[in-house]
């Protein structure tokens, strides 16, 4: 103990300086005791549904242990001593001293979040960035753990019952403490810590390779050379190119599961702070997909389960007088399907209220009154900017999310979202995200002397119009009928600036392009083909152009710009189709 | 005094290059490789200067035509033709561009007393972009201050 008592400065900075001696030591400390405090939390979760399991009271108190003794090993005091501080309560709920209740499962949940806290601060500080001071939260916990361990406040009396209840069950829980020690294990053996900076390098290299494997194949030069050894060498080349290629995809994806994780923390805070019953039932935890999309999906989702929560599960006297269970359900699914992964959230609340919605697109002027729209499109308009309310948004990290960036988040991962909702029974929610970002599969189109890219994705379907399914508007083709609808013919000038003459709808081909439910009809050259290429970003210079999504790498190494179906739709389109008169 | 401390920091290597009839040099350190003037991809909704992106071994970088910033007349590409490939500071990052010039002349290794302060020319003409002016070996050198002149803010286009 110093003489001398610490201020919040000298301690954050005697533990940045400790902290930052040995930058890989650093790096390693950090990710491991965040990796820690995630199990921590998971599994306290499940501590607090059988407070007596002896196994995962061993479960949360070791990490918590390694914590602290990695924290003190570093020199990092101000991490230890509030680590030390929780240890203790939980060892003396180890050895039975002490009940492990409600309150203290609450003040542990909040001590990881204030390490987890402390800890990024830590390292944003060593990496030079201003941090927070997080002091005053650190004492105030300490001092309310001694006030539960002294016994002023807290859960006491209930620990004969809880005693007399676990002996009969002590062998089974033993037996699956000892498998799932055995489990963790052998994860543990199966699988390293990288550095993601040299994965993405990897990954980089490899995709490089890939594009020069495949202008090698495709050279002229050497297609002309009819020799059978180097033929068969060129495709064996081509196939473990493929498969290094798969392989580094791979090496990107993770499990949703920890993104799971946090929801089961929000849906406990959320049922508490709402007074709801929900249980959260997850599935599909092991489904894998890119390291990045995981990390975008993390504020939608959270944005979508809260909605659930608030405004679709309702309260337990609402249900019980329509006669559901008191307890709402709310699942979160994961699953491939046809090369995307689906992600739902799915609730048993309200269901969404059609005809609620279209009022209130009808008085924001996002609607025309008495237009014909299907309620699938209805359900759609809550992605509308603007459409959210200030008290639906979440506040994530200080950020306001709505459904419109929800939509638009998704959106950015070339991923869709749609609803199914029954008045009464509930809605489900499902995100529907291409497996990689990396690679798409696009149609390959020529207009104005320059090769585009559409995303099949985008794509409804392509023709090649008869003179009298165009419609002109003012002397001016604007119009062209397929099938029952009629869709708004779509220039390439009109959206890009391309400085090229308009190609006649019926000399040309026409691409139906779909985002969402509405649909344009853009006018090309030619199309040329359907091929997988590589998605390259255009980089900050040239973000944020309207109809453009990207840059792709064609199979002779040059660039075709990737076009961006929502921009097209949106600069080029009108609100919704409109149905000709049959 | 400050001045000449000014002109002290700028000596050093360029790389230096030819305009229509005129000489610019930039600061070696800045120039990441020269190549051969090779197809560019034209991006919509940019600035006249930025004739679009090229692919670098797979790498997507925007291509800037120096003429075109600097008023000059645009010409057909040569066989001379190159793109300067630079690293500037955009908005506290580092960002890779290319630069179109009519051909790469040498290094040169620009002493502080062949450096001149920016001239003045009044309200007639912008020399913020000029570190300075070099005579060297009977030839002025424009010193070009690549941050301002590539990263001046008009490459970024405001989302939609």
């Amino acid at each position: 103990m110093s003489q001398t008592p610490d201020t919040a400065e000298s301690e954050v900075t005697r533990d940045v300086e400790a902290l930052g001696t040995d930058a890989e030591l650093a790096n390693m400390f950090v990710a491991e005791a965040l990796d820690h405090l995630s199990t921590i939390e998971a599994t306290l979760l499940k501590l607090e549904e059988t407070p007596d399991d002896r196994e995962l009271l061993n479960d949360v108190f070791r990490p918590f242990h390694t914590v602290k003794g990695n924290a003190g090993a570093l020199g990092v005091m101000t991490v230890q001593a509030l680590a030390h501080k929780v240890e203790s309560l939980l060892d003396r709920c180890r050895s039975g001293q002490h009940v492990l209740g409600p309150a203290e499962v609450d003040l542990i949940l909040r001590s990881v979040d204030l390490l987890s806290a402390m800890i990024n601060d830590l390292a944003a500080r060593v990496a030079g960035q201003p941090g927070r001071i997080l002091r005053d939260e650190r004492i105030a916990l300490i001092a309310e753990v001694e006030g539960l361990l002294s016994g002023t406040t807290g859960t006491t009396g209930t620990a004969g019952m809880a005693g007399a209840v676990e002996a009969p069950r002590a062998e089974e829980r033993r037996a699956t403490g000892d498998r799932r020690l055995e489990e963790r294990r052998a994860d543990a053996q199966t699988s390293i810590k990288v550095d993601t900076r040299k994965l993405d390098g990897l990954i980089d290299c490899v995709g490089e390779l890939v594009i020069l494997q495949s202008l090698v194949y495709e050279d002229p030069a050497l297609l002309r050379v009819a020799d059978e050894r180097l033929t068969r060498n060129l495709a064996q080349l081509r196939r473990i190119t493929t498969d290094l290629q798969r392989s580094a995809m791979a090496m990107r994806m993770v499990p949703i599961r920890q993104t799971f994780q946090k929801m089961a923390r929000l849906v406990r805070d959320l049922s508490k702070s709402t007074g709801k019953q929900v249980e959260l039932q997850m599935s599909g935890e092991d489904t894998e997909l890119d390291r990045k999309v995981v990390e975008d999906i993390n504020d939608p989702l959270m944005h979508m389960v809260r909605n659930s929560i608030d405004h679709g599960i309702e309260s337990a006297e609402k249900r019980a007088a329509a006669g559901k269970t008191e307890t709402g359900r709310l699942a979160l699914r994961a699953f491939h399907q046809g090369g995307n992964i689906v992600i739902e959230v799915a609730d048993d609340g309200a269901g969404l209220n059609t005809a609620a919605i279209l009022r209130k697109a009808q008085s924001q002027g996002l609607v025309e009154p008495g237009a014909t729209i299907d309620p699938a499109e209805i359900h759609h308009l809550i992605f509308a900017p603007g459409f959210s309310t200030a008290d639906q948004v979440t506040e994530i990290s200080g950020r306001g999310v709505g459904m419109d960036v929800v939509r638009r988040n998704i959106e950015a991962l070339r991923g869709r979202i749609d609803i199914e909702t029954a008045q009464g029974s509930g809605t489900t929610f499902a995100i529907r995200l291409p497996l990689t970002l990396a690679i798409l599969e696009g149609l390959l189109v020529r207009a104005g002397g320059e090769r585009f890219v559409i995303p099949t994705f985008s794509v409804r379907e392509s023709l090649r119009p008869a003179a009298s399914q165009i419609h002109t508007v003012r002397g001016v083709p604007r119009l062209i009928q397929v099938r029952e609808e009629l869709l708004p013919l779509v220039q390439m000038s009109d959206v890009l600036g391309v400085a090229a003459p308009d190609v006649s709808a019926t000399e040309g081909t026409v691409v139906v392009l779909e985002d969402g439910n509405r649909r344009v009809a853009l006018v090309v050259e030619a199309l040329i083909g359907k091929q997988e290429v590589v998605v390259k970003s255009l980089g900050d210079a040239m973000a944020g152009i309207e109809g453009v999504a990207g840059g792709a790498i064609l199979g002779d190494g040059r660039i075709g710009l990737i076009l961006d179906a929502h921009g097209i739709v949106r600069a080029g389109g009108a609100q919704g189709t409109a149905r000709a008169a049959a | 005094m400050s001045q000449d401390n000014a002109i002290a920091s700028l000596a050093g290597k360029y790389l230096t290059f030819a305009l229509a009839d005129e000489e610019y040099g930039v600061p070696v350190l800045k120039v990441r490789e020269i190549i051969k003037v090779m197809d560019i991809t034209a991006v919509p909704k940019m600035p006249p200067h930025v004739r679009g992106v090229i692919n670098l071994r797979g790498k997507v970088i925007p291509v800037v035509d120096l003429r075109t910033k600097f008023d000059l007349p645009s010409v057909e590409f040569t066989d001379q033709t190159c793109i300067i490939v630079v690293e500037v500071e955009m908005q506290g990052r580092k960002v890779m561009l290319g630069a179109i010039v009519d051909c790469v002349l040498e290094v040169l290794n620009i002493t502080a007393e062949e450096i001149d302060p920016r001239p003045d020319f009044g309200e007639r003409l912008d020399t913020g972009y000029m570190l300075g002016v070099a005579k060297v070996r009977g030839r002025v050198e424009i010193l070009l201050d690549l941050d301002r002149v590539l990263a001046d803010g008009s490459l970024i286009t405001k989302a939609a």
